[in-house]
């Protein structure tokens, strides 16, 4: 224990020293010298004593303090997974700053805290129901914080687009900036830490007891329900604080419990001392990172931009490490009926058919609501918008059945395995490298990008037999990455930055006539595959024995099916920018339905998914009129809420 | 193509009826652009076209986002009542198209919308900011190629004399205020206390002091837009000079007060001041309100 100890100080030492190399120039014992007391007097020293010497406090601090959050919540969850990022409270935290930044700007310059913490905590109440007793330890609660942050996300860029301007400030906040121009960030933080850590210590003998599991700790007298309550709530209030001052750094409060652990950390207080120093030590050597790095570019780099670099392939390597080949997932959502007659699918057909007229004939205009078919112009313009939306939904269902089928995890989708981020990392990583419009980027880039993933899932994937633990996770690591990237744009600033960010949110604005013929053909073409490949969709979700036993090459079989939901998802993609939530819930409401065989699931969940996406585009063109919100945000908001609403109402 | 044939029809109608009229063409970026009458129902999509239209006195239909406009822009003002056609990266278009433009002007990165807008009515489009021309020569440019389409080449040219006039008087002003011995200034826009734009070659901001007479203090390479991005503590590098900072800066307080920002050479020696919100992406007539705006900060500080 004391060597263990003596490496996390002498890996924090030599953190702190390479930071205080790379920030400033000052020699060595000037810096000495104005640390314990020397009056800054030129620029340089002012910028040592001000700026850099608090960021490197900041950096230590908020290090600690995601650390010790990240460790309270993997022993409290007794899951190795679980840390503020991945179970998407530094989401929560984020938008409840945003939204407070926006609608209530006076209190949320004096109370910005206070609006991240419930954010926050609103979240992770979300997260336990959705996981629920059983998913606590395992993926299902990953998964969850994973679709709260989609749904987040969306309603960031939601919240950015309707006030364009104001939050405008907020970008480089949000990329988890720890740039400091005095003291007052530090002073306000450490107190506030501080007041949590008797806390976390308090806590560390009833954690400890409860990995004897339930019944053995409450033998003992640990009363579960409130040490677990208030362990959370230390963990949510140490994000909270340091998310409301520094915006979101991802990873830290992964990477420092899980080092912590393979460090040889037993008990649980030794698991959350080291997890603060380690913590400290690599916050403050991603910082000397990003630091480094600025000096080779005029823009800054976002501290939390380097963390999730350095974090993503460390999670994708722990989550190889630790998972194992059938983590499957106990995961069971409401029954529904069992099955679902042809007319009751051509009347869903019906109602589909409806909404989309709907879309083309109620509209707002100048003068108000109108109930029309549009003129021949405005036909002109709106059909390659509603029929991109169309299309889009049918291809993102359709890829969630088979990737549903196939994983055999109502969780899994496009989106939540990674490859809409993979498709959007290479669309807009060529983009900035090449210096051209996000807009122009053609589907090969896309269907590259997919492909990538697609390669990453099965090299994954083939070792632990596709696990759906491994796919997920490599889903789950790869948005990060794409969101770290995708900082480093917006940190560059310029109007490259709202184009990113507008394209990222899935709109069907700049969708041409050719390419919304191009995505329908190709809807169609993918349903007609599926229902062709009916009878591998039906077998692969019996079991992989059972599939064998009659006849069908499983390998073989899920390769084509990651291959076709990859190329499906890099189609939309590329044309629509990322949408989520549409695969994701339309199988579901399918199923609900009662169309559980393959074919009547394909053909429901095609036309859920166009309404869904229909319906959240005409949304997106009335609700701001005559501005606009994007199609793919709508959608995962609705989708989003929906989903949320689901689970919560899920039988236990 | 019904449409077009119906336009064409229209037009020859209007050639019969005004035979006074001559037909115009002008040179937009795309090329010759003709028009057989001048338009009167104009909508502008950017903020840059808004400005030469409403300084030609073209009265305007509707333009995107006229409340940011207000806050960024500022200068020329628009008229009470201009219809509101949603954002400028994503304009309405269905919108648009109901109010019956007979011209929608559009610049730089709105080019690839040209061909939605061309269905609804002509489009004129401009380059105005690229790193293949210097951005102030081109706004006058497109400035006159305006003038002509509305016949109003004698107001353009009276107005940009007029605007050549009262920047050489802003000069004779920043002369007097500062002796023989100008100082080199450069105009910033803070950002948020981290991040800061410097406006460099290929500028509005630059054109400005260099018509007042004012080299850069912090010269920067051109860009397409003229402005390079930076991290505030850079600018503590600057030995001499002046900077001023165009506002609006919603961080003004917070940075205003740090060590870290008094502690800057400029900071300490009174050589900085804040400029009135002026807009930094716009035309030649930017160009003057910002150095009015410009002027105005100066003469606050000691020469």
């Amino acid at each position: 224990m004391t060597t263990r100890i003596a490496l996390c100080l002498i890996a924090l030492l030599a953190a702190t020293l390479i930071h205080l190399g790379v920030s400033s120039p000052l020699p060595l014992a000037q810096k000495w010298a104005l640390a314990t007391g020397l009056d800054p007097d030129l620029f340089e020293e002012v910028r040592f004593y001000h700026s850099v010497l608090p960021r490197l406090a900041m950096a230590l601090l908020a290090g600690a303090a995601l650390g010790l959050s990240g460790a309270i919540m993997q022993e409290a969850t007794q899951n190795r997974l679980a840390s503020p990022m991945t179970l998407g409270v530094s989401a929560g935290a984020r938008v409840g700053f945003y939204a407070a930044t926006v609608f209530v700007p006076g209190l949320a310059a004096a109370y910005g805290e206070w609006f991240a913490l419930a954010g926050a905590s609103a979240t992770m109440v979300l997260v336990l129901a959705i996981a629920g007793r059983q998913g606590i330890g395992g993926l299902p609660i990953v998964l969850a914080g994973m679709a709260l942050n989609l749904l987040l996300s969306a309603v960031a860029v939601a919240l950015i687009i309707m006030n364009e301007f104001y939050v405008r400030h907020l970008f480089v906040w949000g990329a988890g900036d720890l740039t400091q121009i005095d003291w007052q960030g530090v002073s306000w933080l450490w107190p506030r830490l501080l007041a949590a850590l008797p806390f976390a210590l308090l806590l560390a003998r009833p954690l400890t007891l409860l990995r004897l599991g339930e019944q053995g700790a409450s033998a003992r007298g640990v009363p579960i329900v409130q040490v677990l309550g208030l362990a959370l709530l230390v963990a949510l209030w140490l994000t909270a604080t340091v998310v409301a001052i520094v915006g979101v750094i991802g990873f830290i409060g992964l990477i420092a419990p899980n080092i912590a652990r393979m460090a040889g950390a037993r008990s649980t207080l030794d698991r959350l001392a080291t997890s603060i120093a380690l913590g400290a030590a690599l916050m403050v050597g991603t910082d000397a990172i990003a630091l480094y790095g600025s000096n080779f570019t005029a823009d800054m780099i976002p501290s939390g931009a380097t963390a999730a670099l350095v974090g993503a392939p460390a999670l994708i390597w722990l989550a190889a490490r630790q998972m194992k080949a059938r983590d499957h997932l106990r995961f069971f959502l409401p029954k529904g009926r069992d099955r679902m007659s042809v007319p009751a699918l051509c009347l869903l057909a019906l109602v589909a058919a409806g909404l989309l007229a709907a879309s083309f004939a109620v509209a707002v205009t100048g003068e108000g609501w109108r109930v029309e078919w549009p003129s021949e112009l405005v036909f002109a313009l709106r059909w390659p918008r509603i029929a991109a939306s169309a299309a889009a939904g049918i291809a993102m269902a359709i890829a969630g059945v088979v990737l549903q089928r196939l994983i055999r995890n109502p969780l899994a989708s496009p989106d939540i395995m990674g490859m809409t981020s993979g498709a959007t990392l290479a669309l807009v990583a060529s983009a900035i490298l090449a210096g051209g419009s996000i807009h122009e980027s053609g589907p090969g880039i896309a269907i590259l990008g997919s492909a990538a993933v697609l390669g990453l899932l099965i090299l994954f994937g083939r070792r632990t037999d596709y696990a759906p633990g491994i796919m997920a996770l490599a889903g789950i690591s790869l948005a990060a990455l794409l969101d770290a990237i995708v900082q480093f744009a917006i940190a560059g600033g310029g109007e490259q930055a709202f184009a990113i960010i507008g394209w990222m949110s899935g709109s069907t604005y700049r969708v041409q006539a050719d390419q919304a013929m191009l995505l329908a053909l190709g809807a169609v073409t993918f349903l007609v595959l599926g229902l062709i490949a009916r009878r591998p969709l039906t077998l692969i979700i019996a079991g992989d024995a059972l599939a064998g036993s009659r006849g069908l090459s499983v390998p073989a079989a899920r390769l084509g099916m990651l291959v076709f939901s990859a190329t499906v998802t890099a189609a939309v993609t590329s044309v629509m920018g990322p949408i989520s939530f549409v695969g994701l819930i339309s199988p579901h409401l399918a199923s609900l339905l009662g169309a559980r065989r393959a074919a009547h699931q394909l053909f429901a969940a095609a036309l859920i998914g166009m309404s869904l996406l229909t319906v959240s585009d005409w949304l997106g063109r009335s609700v701001l009129y005559p501005a606009q919100l994007p199609a793919g945000t709508v959608a995962a908001i609705i989708g989003g809420s929906y989903f949320i609403l689901l689970l919560a109402r899920r039988p236990r | 193509m019904q449409s077009i044939s119906r336009r064409a029809v229209l037009a020859g109608l209007l050639a019969v009826a005004t035979p006074a009229f001559a037909q115009t063409t002008i040179t937009d970026s795309r090329g010759a652009q003709t028009f057989d009458a001048i338009p009167q129902r104009v909508i502008a999509l950017s903020w840059a076209v808004v400005e030469q239209l409403v300084e030609l006195d073209v009265p305007l239909l509707a333009v995107a986002d006229p409340e940011g406009y207000g806050l960024w822009v500022v200068q020329p003002a628009l008229e009470p009542g201009v219809e509101n056609v949603g954002r400028r990266n994503e304009p309405n278009v269905e919108r648009i198209a109901e109010l019956k433009p007979d011209l929608i002007v559009i610049s730089d990165d709105q080019g690839e919308l040209a061909p939605v807008l061309e269905r609804i009515a002509p489009v004129v489009h401009f380059t105005l900011f690229s790193l293949d021309h210097d951005n102030a020569a081109a706004t006058r440019t497109s400035y006159l190629e305006l003038a002509r389409l509305f016949n109003r080449e004698e107001l353009a040219r009276e107005r940009l004399a007029g605007l050549d006039a009262h920047l050489a008087a802003l000069r004779g002003k920043v002369e007097r205020h500062f002796g023989p011995d100008l100082p080199k200034v450069t105009a910033i826009s803070l950002m948020d206390q981290a991040r800061v734009r410097v406006h460099g070659g290929n500028s509005t901001s630059e054109a400005a002091l260099l018509a007042l007479g004012l080299d850069p203090a912090f010269p920067q390479p051109a860009t397409t837009w003229g402005f390079v991005q930076k991290r505030v503590e850079q600018l503590g590098t600057l030995e001499d000079g002046i900077i001023l900072n165009i506002e609006p800066f919603p961080d003004a307080e917070l940075l205003f007060a740090s060590p870290l920002w008094n502690a800057m050479p400029f900071v300490r020696a009174g050589r900085f001041a804040r400029v009135k919100p002026s807009w930094t992406f716009g035309g030649a007539f930017s160009i003057g309100y910002l150095a009015e705006a410009f002027t105005e900060a100066l003469l606050t500080i000691e020469p």
